[in-house]
């Protein structure tokens, strides 16, 4: 946040509630010199190192300031790379242990497991909360607003718009658990995404969040880069 | 005998596998003809999504065919379509389709016979696998 004028610092909140990666965004619009300063956690990090890849910031004129999230955030998160690279605010605390198989999801059998999804999405009401509150979303047309794929009117919006968030998100989703925390009927969305991350480990052995790494979707089998754009989804 | 007709989506990439099934068809190979062959310029142009809006809306099973790596009419479209197809495979799985309805394969402009075999496994595969669970989905 640009602050101006601090009359009562006592009364800032380090819990941070919203994904300062896009804050970012937002406020790299319009302060176009001097280096911006900016309260991070492991996952806004990790949400700023995919951005700056797909160069729609500038990582050199950012300092980031880490925050460690409490054992209760972390729980929340069910995470599992809870500590920033710099901790300069609070006290790291343990990862949580990685679920094998997500509290029985990947137990079930398919029919069950779409039996499962059907009914979490049927709940959708096509808010575009875990859209507009995802850090690392940013194309400026989205395609789930388009009726191609997802209606235009009715909800629920159906299978295709939540197999197309999975999709597009399957290469830089970092785990934050925005998009379950903004859902107003609770889809398990952060299970579904780290599913599909652990995946991606397996397939190509990549982590989204990677300071170096293309995203594996954007280059070659051999790793070379491909030519086109990669600010498309 | 199993009589399920599946209903197959066929992706085809202009410059080889269109060009194979092509082949296929003057050389009067015989193929069963549940398949719906879908001209695309490359494989790479089919993006996930298409699979997945297929697959939702009661598709049986969807094929995706293309040029053999390295034979690309775009150089490296079909890199593209190696990665991105599997994953696409893999969510499908993860919300309880049956990822073998979504298969990847490479048919050159000169494999008539290879189309021919890709196509009748594949429409054994699905026989064996039954119709499409969304077909029943009301949402």
């Amino acid at each position: 946040m640009l602050l101006e004028r601090v009359d009562n610092p006592g009364k800032l909140r380090f819990d941070v509630p919203y994904q300062m990666a896009m804050i970012l965004t937002k406020i790299n619009r319009f302060v176009k010199e001097g280096k911006i300063a900016i309260v991070a956690r492991r996952c806004d990090e990790k949400a700023i190192a995919e951005l700056v890849k797909r160069d729609l910031l500038d990582g050199s004129r950012l300092e980031l300031i880490g925050l460690a999230c409490s054992a209760e955030q972390v729980e929340a998160c069910r995470c599992t790379d809870p500590c920033p690279s710099r901790v300069d605010i609070g006290q790291p605390s343990e990862p949580v242990k990685d679920d094998q198989n997500f509290a029985g999801m990947l137990d079930m059998s398919l029919e069950d497991r779409l039996d499962f999804w059907i009914n979490q999405f049927r709940k959708c009401n096509k808010c575009f909360g875990c859209t507009l509150n995802c850090p690392v979303c940013f194309c400026d047309e989205c395609l789930l607003e388009e009726k191609t794929f997802a209606p235009d009117k009715g909800i629920p919006p159906g299978l295709t718009f939540h197999l197309i968030r999975t999709v597009h998100l399957a290469d830089k989703c970092v785990e934050c658990g925005e998009c379950e925390r903004s859902c107003p009927v609770d889809i398990p969305l952060l299970s579904l995404r780290k599913m599909v991350n652990r995946d991606m480990k397996k397939m190509f052995n990549y982590v989204s969040g990677d300071p170096e790494r293309m995203s594996p979707l954007l280059t070659t089998l051999e790793g070379d880069p491909m030519e086109d754009d990669p600010n498309v989804c | 005998m199993n009589d399920f007709n599946p209903n197959i989506l066929a992706f085809c990439c202009n410059w080889c596998s269109y060009a194979g099934a092509d082949l296929a068809g003057v050389n009067r190979l015989q193929m069963p003809p549940n398949v719906n062959v879908v001209r695309v310029m490359c494989s790479a142009s089919v993006k996930p999504e298409y699979v997945f809006k297929a697959i939702s809306q009661g598709i049986d099973g969807v094929l995706v065919l293309g040029c053999h790596i390295g034979d690309c009419h775009y150089l490296t479209g079909n890199h593209r379509t190696a990665k991105r197809i599997p994953l696409a495979a893999k969510i499908l799985d993860k919300v309880g389709i049956d990822s073998r309805r979504v298969r990847l394969d490479w048919v050159s402009a000169a494999e008539g016979e290879k189309f021919q075999k890709v196509v009748t496994e594949f429409v054994e595969e699905m026989r064996s696998l039954g119709p499409n669970p969304m077909k029943e989905v009301r949402f």
